[in-house]
């Protein structure tokens, strides 16, 4: 949910006055995002600072007041205090009972919404969870309903347990994203959905029983919105799998394929965020999904994508869905490679950008999707071993981190072979072979054969036997020597892994045997 | 990876593969990693332009717009808010008693299981009626129980599900109700008053609480109130009678916050 910076976020998590204030207000968010990033785990769930009314000027004093994070269980007496509020709150009638209700609510919101450990377990413990539930009841105001939404969002967000414990409420969230609600309203509901689908694949499956699917997906078909994003948010936490059955509920909701394609075309940045990662998991998880999207130009719309953003949070889940697409049907590439006239939307140039930018996962599964590329046809490999990203792939053989050499090494050694029918030998394409060779790439390969990685050991094996086999006038052993591949390979006489032993060895003794060196 | 023609002879040629990963898999860890740290990162730094903005909300939070709608106290602080507001309160509403829905499917459910004297004819003749309300379920039932029981197996809803609260009624229109209904037994009346006031104490939770919003309520002009617990037959009933009173025969008189 993070924005670029470019847009004005109704949704910034400081709401207080300019100046000094936020600029204090500022440091202390940024010690407390440090410190989330240190501490937290890879946690699907997002803390609600700012509501999705925007706050109002109560809002904005209240926050202005509390500049210092209180104690521990000083924040812990007040939410027992708040929560009792509360009780007392829901039980009256009559007259100025509703305000009450919404006071007492707010205030237990603000207490669950400004710490950086917010305190959720003294909220429950106290018994919050029933009360936020009557809270919800059909027919109250909207002021009602989205204080309550929002403190069951911020207990949602907080470890496994204590998500959980929205169980009681679900069914009342759910209903609540109907079309006749209010957005904000709508879109909190979302956000508290969205926490408790990130929490794991048992709430996710309790959540599509009750039907919480066909109201979220409606959810995106407005044009943009705020509302919009965070359902989007939500519905890709709900589709994320590992099972496939809420991805092949999603793509039966009427339309939804379309607005998809409409809003990775148009829509900004942070919306198309996040229908991105619904892409992601769609073509992950659903044929269906993955056909559909295919025949409404996807791949157009992603590489487009591609060229044209520079924010690494749209970048991700837009390269890992087109990885996903390649992955599964690489003729569909095809049309892509060849067809685009324009070369800045060329699918190639746009996966060179990715593998020339300064991030690691951009640059490692860029270099993936090149490798399924690579797996096709001669066509494919043509036009990737044309491209610039000839250099770049060379470059980052030599140079890069682990992960990514790996993944490089995929494509350069699928170019440089055709897949062969059967059980026979796959070809050698040698034009691409000998011009990867002499780009210097042997090296990169044979450090790979002494890497402690099995499979990277195993792929650098494989392409020292390329180069024995392909290279034109037998001149593959000698580059091998020289690069010290036999140095590397007899390092494998005793290694406890058997394939790499009986690899290494084969090789040793049918290209480096006892005449080997004789006509020297 | 690129696994192939090995034989026990043979070695094991390079072989151009695509290599597909599931979502969960541990080679997109680290991407999945930069989505969730790039989202705790608020935006941190401000704009002149959002500075200004932040300025001008606080300023403009006094003006606001009463709803012209009679008898409805919102005060909307924008047109959004406004078109918003009418959405929910002025149009999702049951004409009869007034209670507000947050999709036309749910009002339309009310509708017949509270409102509609045919609905309730066609379950005494044993129709299955009541419809599961879980969209795209599709099932229907010959009780609110039967379908309580369907949420709870089939759907998950948990067991101290409460659906429904019944709004609170203003003390005016409440006694207005009463004076239009027709006389009934005593005590029928005084279950009535106990349930009403018990569901509005809000303290019940309890699986017949549920729903109850749904199917209750004697505020229809049109259906005579005559319900028989079979202590007076033969008042010459033309119309069942209604499936709530038929068929919670304890909810109405247990006391608030008996049971979970």
């Amino acid at each position: 949910m993070a924005d670029d910076g470019s847009a004005s976020n109704r949704r910034d998590p400081i709401k207080s006055s300019v100046g000094n204030v936020a600029g204090q207000r500022r440091r202390q968010q940024a010690v407390t995002v440090a410190k989330e990033r240190r501490e937290s785990l890879v946690r699907a769930k997002r803390l609600c600072r700012v509501g999705t009314n925007g706050g109002d000027d109560e809002d904005a004093r209240v926050e202005n007041e509390m500049m210092i994070d209180e104690e521990q269980p000083v924040l812990e007496a007040q939410t027992v205090k708040a929560v009792e509020e509360l009780k007392s709150a829901v039980q009256s009638q009559g007259k100025g009972a509703m305000q009450k209700r919404v006071t007492a609510l707010r205030e237990l919101r603000r207490l669950l919404s400004k710490s950086e450990f917010p305190p959720i377990d003294a909220a429950l413990t106290a018994g919050a969870i029933p009360l936020l539930v009557q809270c919800l009841s059909f027919g109250s105001p909207d002021e009602q309903l989205l204080e309550s939404a929002w403190c069951l969002t911020n207990i949602a967000a907080g470890k496994p347990e204590e998500t959980k414990a929205l169980l009681p409420a679900l069914p009342l969230l759910i209903a609540h994203l109907g079309e006749k609600n209010s957005a904000p309203v709508a879109e909190q509901c979302a956000w508290a959905i969205g926490n408790v689908a990130g929490e794991g694949e048992e709430l996710r499956n309790v959540l599509l029983s009750q039907g919480a699917l066909p109201p979220l997906a409606r959810m995106i078909f407005p044009d943009k919105g705020s509302t919009v994003r965070t359902a989007a948010w939500a519905l890709s936490n709900l589709i994320k799998g590992p099972e496939s059955k809420a991805a092949a509920q999603l793509v039966r909701v009427d339309g939804i394929v379309d607005a998809i394609l409409r809003h990775l075309k148009k829509t900004d940045e942070e919306i198309a965020t996040e229908i991105a990662w619904i892409v992601v998991y769609l073509s992950a998880l659903s044929d269906i999904a993955t056909s559909m999207l295919l025949k409404g130009g996807i791949l157009q719309l992603l590489v487009e994508r591609l060229a044209t953003s520079d924010s690494l949070q749209l970048l991700i889940p837009v390269l890992r869905s087109l990885g996903n697409f390649v992955s599964v049907d690489p003729k569909a590439m095809l049309t892509i490679l060849i067809g685009g006239q324009n070369t800045e939307e060329n699918a190639i140039n746009v996966l060179g950008k990715c593998l020339r930018s300064e991030h690691r996962v951009l640059k490692k599964e860029a270099a993936w999707v090149l490798s399924n590329i690579a797996a096709g046809s001669i066509e494919h490999k043509r036009v990737i071993h044309s491209s610039e990203a000839m250099p770049l792939l060379l470059r980052l053989l030599s140079t890069s981190p682990f992960d990514i050499k790996k993944e490089v090494a995929y494509v350069l050694g699928n170019l440089c072979v055709e897949s062969a029918e059967g059980d026979a030998r796959p070809r050698i394409i040698q034009e691409h072979l000998v011009s990867i060779v002499s780009g210097g790439c042997l090296r990169g390969f044979i450090d790979l054969v002494r890497s402690p990685d099995i499979e990277a050991a195993r792929l650098g094996l494989q392409f020292i036997e390329l180069v024995l086999r392909g290279m034109p006038n037998g001149e593959g052993p000698k580059l091998v020597e020289g690069e010290d591949g036999i140095d590397a390979m007899e390092r494998f006489q005793f290694h406890e892994n058997e394939e790499l032993r009986v690899m290494a060895n084969s090789l040793v003794d049918k290209y480096f045997g006892e005449d080997y060196g004789i006509n020297e | 990876m690129a696994v192939d023609t090995v034989g026990e002879l043979g070695f094991p040629y390079w072989n151009p593969l695509r290599r597909r990963f599931p979502p969960d898999s541990p080679f997109f860890a680290s991407g999945n990693v930069e989505r969730e740290l790039l989202a705790k990162q608020v935006a941190l730094d401000f704009t002149e332009d959002e500075i200004t903005n932040l300025q001008t909300i606080v300023e403009t939070e006094s003006r606001r717009i009463s709803c012209p709608i009679v008898g409805c106290p919102e005060r909307l602080k924008s047109l959004d808010n406004f078109e918003d507001h009418y959405k929910t309160r002025h149009t999702a509403s049951c004409s009869v008693c007034s209670r507000v829905y947050p999709t036309s499917r749910l009002l339309s459910i009310h509708i017949s299981e509270a409102h509609d004297s045919f609905f309730q004819a066609k379950v005494a003749r044993g129709y299955d009626m009541y419809e599961c309300l879980v969209e795209g379920c599709g099932l229907k039932f010959k009780s609110y129980k039967a379908r309580h029981r369907h949420l709870i197996d089939k759907h998950k809803f948990p067991t101290t599900f409460e659906f429904f609260k019944r709004t609170q009624l203003s003390k005016k229109r409440r006694e207005k109700l009463q004076r239009q209904r027709v006389p009934k037994l005593k005590h029928e009346e005084d279950k009535e008053e106990a349930s009403s006031d018990a569901m509005e104490v809000e303290d019940k939770a309890s699986l017949d609480g549920l729903v109850s919003a749904l199917s209750t309520l004697t505020t229809s002009d049109t259906t005579p109130s005559n319900v028989s617990f079979g202590r007076r037959h033969g008042r010459g009933l033309t119309f069942v009678p209604r499936s709530v009173h038929r068929e919670k025969p304890t909810n109405s008189s247990s006391t608030p916050g008996s049971k979970t």
